[in-house]
């Protein structure tokens, strides 16, 4: 089902970014629906509250006794929670305020009490949250943290498609010799590098928080200034060369040659070296999106991420399209001058 | 309302997302527009 979403949003993203045309303008239904997609997106990645179970308050209780935790329950009394997502587990509630709320579905921030199914709050202050329409879980270390993974894993995703299409382009103006297929080439893989920007800059004030330091050297982040540096050579090469024609052949030649490490420094690299990032070597799985264990990765997360990889696959689309006729539009331009 | 934003930072972020997001959109909307327009009169003028 995970690997079926995810194939979805990135599929349905790129069969709607070829509407009409890679190279033709948008329609205006296509442009309402990305905005309202990108708006919807942002809401539901950061909108619902993260609630967690009785099982999160006594694991972050080990680690540290005053952790505050919000845990996801429902109020049968003034004293007596049970826990929304664990059935049948009811738990003694000391702080109380929550007697006008019996029967509602509540996230209280809760620490543990003198036992395992005890909790304490600071009565109805605590409680942040009544009937909320979706939740998203609780993860230990990360917490709020957690919704990175709704922008910064799409940007690299993306990316790689996005050097793939440069690719592609690359192969077909060395076919055709058509300069309009290398200015589409140059337009994806400069989306592309900004993609990857994204992905490195949100990954690295995600790791500010939870390594650390902005910069670790982990075998990721590595591997993606590596990818970086080589697609920075890519517009250092275009740049300069003069002669349109030569500049359009030598940099679809580079940018097949460059696409061939892609896979390698996203994929390969970062899973071979043991690292900081989840999905390294020394990982117990392969990362919350790719292991194949069904409870990596909670479902209400699994959709709102196929989301998020279909709106930004739509963004990607729409801002190559709008840099590729930028292209055509001022070499038109020149050529009416000249 | 100062209480409930500091008590409630979620919605600040949101709202400061929904800002950045509504600046970017109406960029982007604009450098279309304009291109649309100029996309026309180059082909006017062909």
């Amino acid at each position: 089902m995970k690997y079926a979403l995810m194939l979805g949003g990135v599929g349905l993203g790129l069969l709607l970014g070829f509407l009409p045309s890679l190279r033709a303008p948008k329609p205006r239904w296509w442009i309402v629906l990305t905005l309202l997609s990108v708006t919807v997106t942002v809401i539901a990645a950061i909108l619902p509250p993260i609630g967690g179970t009785l099982t999160d308050v006594v694991m972050a209780s080990r680690a540290d006794s005053t952790k505050i935790v919000p845990f996801y329950c429902v109020v049968v009394d003034d004293s007596t929670l049970r826990d929304a997502r664990i059935a049948n587990l009811d738990v003694a509630l000391e702080g109380g305020g929550v007697r006008d709320l019996a029967g509602k579905h509540i996230i209280v921030h809760v620490t543990r009490g003198h036992s395992d199914r005890i909790v304490r709050s600071n009565g109805r202050s605590a409680v942040t949250s009544i009937d909320p329409v979706i939740t998203l879980p609780y993860i230990m270390g990360l917490e709020e943290r957690a919704r990175i993974i709704f922008f910064h894993v799409p940007m690299s995703w993306i990316a790689l498609c996005a050097y793939m299409i440069s690719m592609i382009f690359g192969i077909r103006y060395l076919r055709s010799r058509n300069v309009d297929l290398d200015a589409m080439s140059a337009a994806a893989a400069s989306l592309g590098t900004l993609y990857c920007v994204l992905a490195t800059v949100t990954g690295a004030v995600w790791a500010k928080f939870n390594w650390g330091s902005f910069w670790n050297w982990d075998p990721r982040e590595s591997s993606i200034l590596v990818l970086l540096l080589i697609y920075a050579a890519y517009f250092l090469l275009r740049n300069s060369i003069a002669d349109p024609e030569r500049r359009a052949r030598l940099s679809s030649v580079y940018s097949i040659v460059a696409f061939v490490t892609v896979p390698f420094l996203m994929f390969v690299l970062p899973r071979l070296l043991p690292g900081l990032h989840p999905g390294s070597a020394d990982d117990s799985n392969a990362g919350p999106l790719l292991s194949p264990k069904s409870d990596a990765i909670n479902p209400t997360k699994q959709v709102l991420f196929a989301l998020s990889l279909f709106t930004f696959t739509l963004v990607y689309f729409w801002l190559t399209n709008l840099r590729y006729r930028m292209t055509i539009a001022e070499r038109t331009i020149k050529e009416n001058q000249a | 309302m100062m209480d409930f934003l500091t008590q409630n930072p979620t919605y600040v972020v949101l709202a400061t997302a929904l800002i950045i997001w509504a600046g970017i959109a109406w960029y982007i909307t604009r450098i279309e527009r304009r291109l649309r327009t100029l996309e026309q009169s180059i082909g006017s003028k062909r």
